[in-house]
């Protein structure tokens, strides 16, 4: 806002904007906010699953404290965080190794466009049942390959980093298009002129990519981080469909753990507990990482 | 510099082709496998060593997901969910993220902090209660049971993706747009959209894969097959011993093609776009 | 990103004004919420009195698909019930293939308060848990002793929890030990009666070079290995909780036995080091496209075996018999009981069209059908005994010879307690654990599950 405005002429835009946003926020209220009141709710009660739906008696810690105690959460929380890392860096990078290809691609972009959206929305369970046809330890074309080049027959998924590695390896051949969606998106919104400026300049393309791309890309890259933070933290199809959180909890996600508490053992109050402690974490770990983000963003400008 | 770079375009083995073609081969192998899986004869999915052609190709796989399971019962659904929560989240969220990315709202940084929060809440925890709402105000085994906690659930997301290609956009046309009084919403659909189509496909793209591959939701509120979507569609394909490659892969083969579909009756806008905002200064 | 500067606008205080707006909010939601759903009728709707004499209504069936074949057993019985009952009408929901899946739509469905579906096909291991949170209706309330005796014994044992019968026994299935007839001939093998016998003759066709694998068998993390390990638990005289369900008896020498037997499948290489991520359906593929001697798996895998479409290559080549026994120990030895039983939602309407439905699908004609047409093995003891059923097929057949194991599913906690059995006998298949360890892992994990609530 370059000129000052009268106090008045200011609250009617902010009047406005809460017209504008009224619709919005009001869908995303009335669905949202009972059921996840409610899990929270769940997660510091004494829950019990009955017939007639769950009676919730008492406000208690135990949930969080049967969680805390719990080296299956432990490990859970472990595991899903060396996986978002592991992978959202992968896949970031990658994807914007790929955004810069397409930006640069003469011919066949729109192509090549299209190619990148089919994995992206591809049936998560199908995915997951693709990866596990070609980790299939009799069939699977993993095995063939690895067999013709002289490395024996691998049981992939039967041991932890293996079966670990060939869930990264499928989420990231999901995922890495829609990151290098993201970015080109971003990329293509950058001025021309900048890089002539730096074309002038007589800058490399790596220096030109260091000095002007990447700074000017750094929201972009940021959302897309954002966004592959909050998916990665609710891995579940994967780990579900090829291997059952297993061999032995080796790749039992949170998500993972939270459904197996829920649904399978009926119990709600700490499957709530695990649900909610996840949220909590990815936010906070979302904030922290937009204020790092931002301090940066100022110290440099 | 000009010079090199424009002789760099001319040549077809330049090191940009050559990581297209590494993408390429990344992204489409594991495709052309589906592919050639979902041809193959039931006998042959399972062949050891495997077939890197289908020989003989069938359509056995197609029938069996077509003939056998309603598979296009399911498609019908799923594109009428995912494009009725798509649309209301493009339209919900752009007005929303215009806001917040240009009104001077007080406590902006609070709803989007909340915003995030609904995101990325384990849908696990919520189905119950969710349920339980559903059934209360009836709307179990509809296509709105869907249509409506998607929006609601993807929505949050959508906004953050809008608001952050809005703050992207230059002020100045919008400044005059507004000195010259045009009504708000006359200047978001002439000023802003226009500016803003990247940022609009990516959220498009955003909310429909997501509502396309939503399992749990679409699971547990929709039991009656007339409203059941893919992704629980193929959840009934086989029995409990067997995992159905074929149909499994014939199924995803034709999903891809609702989605295909989309993309070609958007490319112009999309293509147009992106690169619209490359040409322009 | 830009949040900075709203961050600075909308400060600490107004954040806090915003939380308390919507808590407020939040706590009128929930209290409306939690009224209604507490107000919704628990238990049984209908009259104590019903016995499945109702012959008009409409109900709904939740059933996972039984069997690949065409036509769909759901439908033929279905269509069947309503030639019998014209005025009662059954609508079929089909029910995703994965039970865990299966299971968590219709805990998500049943404790949200849904009438609907009326009935539903469900795991022989839940009884104890939905009887325990309600989820199902006690039908020994409504059916009398007379009808809980049609059935083959320990059936209705392992469906009731509570002094209650929570299933009527649906279909069963059983481990089963498939061999290769023709390669056994070939090396003038006898067919192995103990497993000793089977993992020597599994590495000597294996080093002969006739088969790529020798045994193979469900060696993943995951339900199916609890059934496995009970069959060689059970052989080798062990058990894994004490009779009141109070104690872990799993760290025992007859664990240590089984255990270690399991382990050396794999060292000595009988069985391939895949079987540790084999469900059925890998076990299944390995044997049926010919590149497995032996296969355990349960009674689909004779029809599945014998049938080209499948795929299989070994159609005619195959037998089939009870499982092994360890050198010394009661032959043959012993089979786990898998299968489903129909349980009633306790939401239903029409409870007396429901038992009338369940009756129905327990009696002759329709486990007939399932036998012949379907080849499942029926749950009636006349049924399976009758001499059409047992001609039918050689595992049919050979179902009056087995011995049988159940799973320690009387507990509302069994799913932790089978969690404890598989990712602990997993990590002594993959190598990355001693059974003595693995052994006294899981009783501490079973008796932790037995005694407290936790993750």
């Amino acid at each position: 806002m370059s000129t000052r405005r009268s106090d008045v002429f200011r609250r009617k835009l902010a009047r406005l904007g809460w017209g504008l946003s009224a619709p919005a926020l009001t869908v995303i209220a009335a669905v949202t906010v009972f059921p996840i009141a409610y899990a929270i709710a769940m997660s510091v009660s004494n829950v019990n699953a009955t017939g007639s739906g769950f009676s919730l008696s008492g406000i208690t810690g135990s949930n969080y404290s049967i969680m805390f105690h719990a080296a299956q959460w432990r490990y859970a929380l472990f595991f899903t965080i060396v996986y978002t890392a592991v992978t959202v860096a992968v896949e970031v990078v990658l994807g914007t190794a790929i955004a810069l290809v397409l930006e640069r691609l003469s011919a066949g972009r729109g192509w090549m466009m299209a190619l990148l959206l089919i994995p992206w929305s591809m049936i998560t369970v199908i995915n997951a049942q693709l990866w596990g046809y070609i980790y299939n330890p009799t069939y699977g074309i993993l095995d063939t390959v690895f067999s013709h080049i002289g490395l024996g027959t691998p049981v992939v998924l039967g041991t932890r980093v293996p079966a670990i590695a060939a869930l990264m390896v499928a989420d990231i051949w999901k995922t890495t298009p829609f990151v290098a969606i993201i970015v080109l998106a971003g990329l293509v919104m950058i001025p021309r002129d900048f890089y002539e400026a730096a074309e002038v300049d007589g800058a490399s393309g790596w220096t030109a990519f260091w000095r002007i791309t990447f700074p000017l890309l750094r929201p972009t890259i940021a959302l897309a981080v954002l966004f592959r933070v909050l998916q990665a933290f609710g891995l579940f199809d994967l780990p579900f469909v090829l291997t059952s959180g297993g061999p032995g909890y080796s790749t039992q996600s949170l998500a993972i753990l939270a459904y197996n508490a829920m649904f399978r053992d009926l119990d709600f109050g700490p499957g709530a507990a695990v649900a909610t402690s996840t949220a909590l974490l990815v936010v906070i770990g979302c904030l922290l990482f937009l204020r790092v983000f931002r301090a940066q963003a100022e110290r440099e400008a | 510099m000009r010079n090199r770079s424009r002789h760099k375009q001319r040549r077809v083995f330049s090191g940009v082709n050559l990581a297209a073609l590494l993408v390429f081969l990344f992204i489409a192998l594991p495709l052309y496998w589906m592919i050639a899986s979902a041809f193959k004869t039931p006998a042959n999915v399972g062949a050891s060593p495997p077939q890197y052609l289908p020989h003989p190709a069938s359509v056995q796989n197609f029938n069996v997901a077509f003939s056998q399971n309603t598979f296009g019962r399911y498609i019908v659904n799923s594109v009428i969910v995912a494009v009725a929560a798509t649309a209301l989240v493009l339209v919900l969220g752009t007005l929303a993220g215009y806001a917040m990315a240009r009104l001077p709202m007080r406590g902006t940084f609070t709803i989007l902090v909340i915003l995030l929060m609904i995101s990325v809440f384990p849908e696990i925890a919520v189905v119950v209660p969710l349920y339980a709402l559903l059934r209360d105000i009836g709307w179990l085994n509809s296509y709105q049971a869907l249509i409506i906690p998607y929006t609601a659930f993807f929505l949050p997301f959508a906004i953050w993706i809008l608001r952050n290609y809005f703050l992207a956009i230059p002020h100045e046309m919008e400044e005059s747009a507004r000195i010259d009084g045009a009504n708000p919403l006359r200047t978001i659909w002439s000023i802003i959209l226009p500016q803003a189509w990247p940022g609009l496909f990516t959220a498009a793209i955003f909310t429909f894969t997501a509502c396309w591959t939503e399992f749990l939701m679409a699971l547990s509120f929709n039991v009656s097959n007339d409203y059941r979507t893919i992704p629980v569609g193929v959840a009934l394909f086989g029995s409990q011993f067997t995992v159905p490659y074929g149909t499994l892969f014939a199924a995803s083969v034709v999903a891809v093609v609702p989605i295909g579909i989309l993309v070609f009756i958007f490319r112009r806008s999309v293509v147009s776009g992106l690169t619209a905002g490359a040409v322009k200064g | 990103m830009g949040s900075g500067q709203a961050g600075r606008d909308g400060g600490p205080a107004r954040w806090r004004a915003g939380a308390v707006a919507i808590a407020a909010v939040v706590m009128s939601l929930s209290a409306a919420a939690c009224g209604s759903s507490t107000s919704s009728t628990p238990g049984a709707g209908g009259s104590a009195t019903a016995s499945g004499s109702a012959t008009s209504g409409n109900i709904t069936w939740w059933a996972s698909p039984i069997t690949t074949s065409t036509p769909d057993p759901r439908a033929v019985l279905i269509s069947a019930f309503e030639k019998a009952y014209p005025h009662i009408h059954v609508t079929l929901q089909s029910a995703p293939t994965d039970t865990d899946t299966n299971r968590a739509s219709l805990i998500t469905t049943i404790s949200g308060g849904a009438a609907s579906p009326d009935v539903y096909m469900g795991d022989v291991i839940w009884p104890a848990q939905f009887g325990h949170a309600g989820l199902a209706v006690p039908l020994s309330k409504y059916l009398p002793g007379s009808y809980w005796s049609t059935f083959a014994p320990g059936l209705v044992a392992g469906a009731t929890y509570s002094g209650q019968v929570w299933g009527a026994p649906f279909f069963e299935d059983q481990g089963f030990l498939y061999y290769r007839k023709d390669l056994l001939a070939k090396e003038h093998m006898p067919v192995p009666t103990t497993w000793q016998q089977l993992e020597t003759d599994a590495v000597a066709l294996k080093n002969k070079g006739l088969v790529k694998y020798g045994y193979v068998w469900q060696g993943a993390s995951y339900e199916g290995l609890t059934c496995n390990f009970m069959e060689y638990l059970g052989s080798a005289g062990g058990s894994v909780l004490n009779s009141s369900l109070t104690k872990a008896t799993i760290d025992s020498p007859a664990g240590t036995q089984a255990l270690t037997f399991m382990r050396s499948l794999i060292t000595s290489g009988a069985s391939p080091g895949a079987v540790t991520t084999f469900q059925e359906a890998q076990a299944m593929s390995a044997f049926a496209t010919g590149q497995a001697a032996f296969l355990r798996n349960w009674n689909y895998g004779w029809i599945y075996s014998q049938t080209a479409s499948s795929p299989s290559s070994v159609v005619g080549k195959v037998g089939v018999a009870p499982l092994p026994a360890f050198a010394g120990q009661p032959s043959p030895g012993t089979s786990n009981i898998g299968g489903w039983n129909l349980y009633i939602n306790p939401h239903s309407k029409n409870i007396a069209a429901d038992l009338t439905f369940i009756k129905w699908m327990t009696g002759p004609a329709a486990q007939t059908t399932l036998a012949t047409e379907f080849a499942e093995i029926p749950t009636v003891q006349s049924v399976r005994a009758s001499q059409t059923v047992v001609a039918k097929d050689p595992v049919l057949a050979a179902v009056p010879k087995t011995r049988l194991i159940p799973r320690p599913a009387q507990s509302p906690a069994y799913a932790k307690v089978s969690q404890a059995i598989y990712t602990n006998v997993n990590s002594v298949l993959s190598g990355s654990a001693s059974p003595g360890a693995a052994l006294s892992s899981a009783a501490s994990q079973i008796n932790a599950a037995e005694t407290s609530t936790g993750l």
